[in-house]
């Protein structure tokens, strides 16, 4: 009998120390942050989402996009997240606080997501109608963010080593073709890359967005939109599709509005604030990121690699 | 005197007369467990087969994205948690609920009082289970890894639990003798667990939920330890009572076990955080689980150090009784998982290892190779004793062992290996993300070979199974041996 008590007492003990440990403690720790603000009260960081990008939340979890994409930016000591451009400086507690469900994510068949929204364009009025034009002056952001890592050793992929990137020998013309989609009047109309239109074009038909991507496992969401005929005049926010995608003639594909949601919510993932507890990277950063990009010199479209 | 003396480890060779009453005694405790675990496997078994069928299109589409990806209830963002979770609720728990009950009623020596409330419980479970699946299917996943189910479905699986295991519980109130053997301090511990557990994990995110990156904490100590306390403690306590019992010999050491025990429960309860390494969290928490999961060397020591010591001289008998067969196989399972568990835990390796596949292979061989693996022996040695009827074919059960051994073998290493290729290019900046996939690619179309394989050995399981259930079996009072007994001894609890 005695011998039960002690059972009793041991498996209530190992367990409580374990929970209050490992979930009540750092509760006590980091689950009552505030946003951070300024001395004014002003620039306040993080803030809540919209309702559409809330709602785009529930999607992008109810869908397991959080099974291929993280969310969270490590430092550079112990990845090369911040070299890939997926952020500037590592994630904190406090990006997180009006997150729910929080999708840090626990693989990555997908790149990282924390900082997608702010790797858009930085102005993306009319996106598929212009890409060149938009681009250009997109640049200062676009430019430093998403072709970045994709851009350099994308040739390395289709053709030759991938373990020399650097391979600059690459023939012009693939070069033109992938160097910085975002700034490239893409052949199949591919709008700027991580531009709402090109998220939907992405999640309507993931390989469709950039010829080397035909590695992409990224499944198609086809689901969260719908094929309309088109009567009168094309809807504003048709996908602009074209080749194996394109809708019949006379058809258009539209977002549904939780693709719509979906698309608001990745547009407002963004870690850039500085936040007080982490090292802006800020500083850091360009010391940290220069020396790799002299090797994968090639040509302008280098630019990005920072 | 070893202190397992009195154990019924061993069918003892006394006189015929008290023999008589022994047999007589365990034939009706088994009686009393027929309905419920037979219930209980049963149902186990049907989830074992959805899920291993939605196991192949998951890792089927996951490197043939455009398959089937129309309707919104085939995404495989939606099948892949349907998957995990019938696997941990539908089979893994049901499964070792079964066998718990089965093993409590044993231990204890003493009927299992109101099998009918635990029938209920068994059909609150499945319908519960069955909720969830739906509910993840129509696009209410809550997004919370193994926690997926919609909210509403937890209660329906809470109250389920509480049904079946509070007799389970019970069931020491009426134990004879006053040993208590270590199989039962496992299921003891995971009885108790679990609740606490479930319940915590479902307040901490549902009911008054934590803030921000603290819901990814809660969700890996759930996660880890459904693993080490709720599957992997009923898994070892079945190998502890399996191994002797099949080989009629007690346990080595019992302090070995002591310490086996407390350390486990101690050391694999504070893991969990290694899965958030570099994430947003101080650092202490990861350091902690780390530190944590390094120490579970030492119940993997103490454990496999005794399971090896009860085994030593008799391992033959492997290759005779499918229960000793899959049991050791899942008992050296843990071994491996264990080591894997601190080979990717450890900074220097996470670096390479973390946001890859051998995550999921981790996972898998901690499920399957140990958990699962121990699961089916303790069918093969259960079903007989409450159906009367022996296996039908040993051949369908080394099929059955064979396929499963190479089924998981093959995927864990495609996804260990496709891991460390889709790491270590994720990890140099001057590759391209795209890369990393196609590095992982072929090893991905490899872990569905090794889908397959499992495939087929399940449905040889169930088929049996079946023959078994529908009074099929052999009647006779030998067992299905796998090899015919050579002359020289045979083994009689087999």
């Amino acid at each position: 009998m005695k011998g039960l008590v002690s059972l009793f007492i041991g498996v209530f003990g190992t367990f409580a120390f374990s929970w209050v440990g490992l979930t009540v403690i750092p509760n006590l720790q980091i689950g009552a942050l505030n946003p951070q603000m300024d001395e004014e009260g002003t620039d306040i960081y993080p803030a809540p989402k919209s309702g559409m990008a809330e709602r785009g939340r529930r999607i992008y979890a109810a869908n397991g996009c959080i099974y291929c994409h993280s969310q969270q930016v490590r430092p550079d000591y112990a990845s090369s997240d911040i070299d890939r451009k997926w952020g500037e400086r590592r994630s904190a507690p406090r990006d997180y606080i009006f997150d729910r469900p929080v999708v840090l994510g626990q693989e990555r068949m997908g790149p990282d997501l924390a900082n997608i929204g702010k790797r858009a364009p930085a102005e993306e009025e009319k996106p598929a109608a212009a890409p060149a034009a938009n681009s250009p002056a997109a640049s200062p952001v676009a430019a430093q963010s998403p072709p970045a890592n994709a851009a350099p050793a994308k040739p390395g992929a289709t053709s030759s080593p991938p373990g020399s990137p650097a391979a600059p020998p690459q023939p012009p013309p693939a070069a033109a073709a992938s160097p910085s989609p975002s700034a490239s009047p893409n052949p199949n109309g591919v709008p700027p890359v991580y531009s709402a239109a090109w998220h939907h074009r992405h999640l309507y038909a993931p390989r469709s967005v950039n010829p080397d991507n035909g590695d992409s496992t990224m499944p198609a969401y086809k689901f969260l939109y719908q094929k309309h005929q088109i009567n009168g005049e094309r809807s504003a926010d048709a996908l602009a599709l074209s080749g194996r995608e394109a809708p019949p003639p006379g058809w258009e594909i539209v977002p549904t509005y939780e693709a719509k949601c979906l698309v608001a919510y990745l547009m407002s993932l963004d870690q850039s604030h500085p936040l007080k507890e982490v090292k802006s990277a800020a500083g850091a950063a360009p010391p940290a990121a220069s020396p790799p990009a002299p090797p994968a010199g090639s040509p302008p479209p280098a630019s990005p690699k920072k | 005197m070893t202190p397992t003396a009195d154990i019924p480890l061993k069918e003892p060779a006394v006189s015929a007369a008290a023999g008589d009453a022994e047999q007589l005694e365990r034939a009706r405790i088994d009686a009393s467990t027929r309905v419920p675990v037979l219930m209980f496997y049963a149902s186990a078994m049907a989830w074992l087969l959805i899920g291993t069928l939605l196991a192949g299109f998951v890792s089927f589409k996951l490197h043939s994205p455009d398959w089937l990806s129309d309707f919104s209830f085939l995404t495989w963002g939606r099948l892949r948690p349907v998957h995990m979770n019938v696997m941990i609720y539908g089979w893994g728990s049901m499964v070792a609920m079964g066998t718990a009950i089965w093993l409590m009623a044993r231990l204890c020596r003493t009927t299992l009082r109101h099998p009918l409330l635990i029938v209920t419980g068994i059909w609150f479970w499945n319908i519960g289970v069955l909720i969830g699946v739906i509910g993840i299917l129509m696009g209410y996943s809550t997004g919370y890894a193994w926690l997926e189910f919609p909210p509403y479905a937890a209660v329906v699986l809470f109250v389920a639990y509480v049904l079946i295991m509070s007799w389970a519980v019970l069931m020491f109130r009426f134990r004879r003798g006053d040993q208590i053997y270590i199989t039962q301090w496992y299921l003891l511990g995971a009885f108790l667990w679990f609740p606490w557990l479930y319940a915590a994990a479902q307040a901490m995110l549902f009911v008054v939920p934590v803030q921000g990156v603290m819901q990814a904490a809660v969700g890996w100590w759930y996660a880890n330890n459904l693993l080490f306390l709720w599957f992997g403690a009923i898994g070892l306590g079945t190998a502890y009572y399996m191994i002797p019992k099949v080989i009629g010999r007690p346990v080595y050491s019992y302090h070995l076990a002591t310490i086996g025990f407390w350390t486990y429960a101690l050391f694999s309860s504070w893991t969990g955080m290694q899965r958030l390494v570099d994430g947003p969290f101080p650092a202490w928490m990861i350091t902690a689980s780390i530190a944590a999961t390094i120490l579970t060397i030492i119940p993997v020591a103490t454990v496999g150090l005794n399971h090896h010591m009860t085994m030593q001289g008799y391992f033959p008998v492997m290759r005779y009784s499918p229960t000793l067969r899959f049991t050791v196989f899942g008992a050296m399972s843990y071994t491996v998982f264990s080591v894997v568990g601190i080979l990717i835990s450890l900074r220097s390796t996470a670096r390479y290892l973390h946001f890859t596949e051998a995550s999921i292979a981790y996972s898998h061989i901690g499920l399957y190779a140990f958990f699962t693996m121990i699961m089916f022996g303790s069918m093969y040695y259960i079903v007989p004793r409450l159906v009367g009827r022996e296996w039908r074919y040993a051949t369908l059960i080394k099929l059955h062992f064979w396929a499963s051994a190479y089924g998981v073998g093959l995927m864990s290493l495609m996804l260990l290996i496709g891991g460390l290729a889709q790491g270590v290019t994720q990890n140099d900046p001057s590759m391209s993300f795209i890369q990393s996939v196609a590095s992982v690619l072929p090893y991905l179309r490899g872990r569905t070979v090794a889908a397959l394989l499992l495939t087929i050995s399940h449905f040889i399981f169930a088929f049996h199974f079946g023959l078994m259930l529908f009074g099929l079996g052999r009647t006779s009072t030998v067992p299905t041996f796998l090899n015919p007994i050579e002359a020289e001894g045979a083994e009689p609890h087999l």
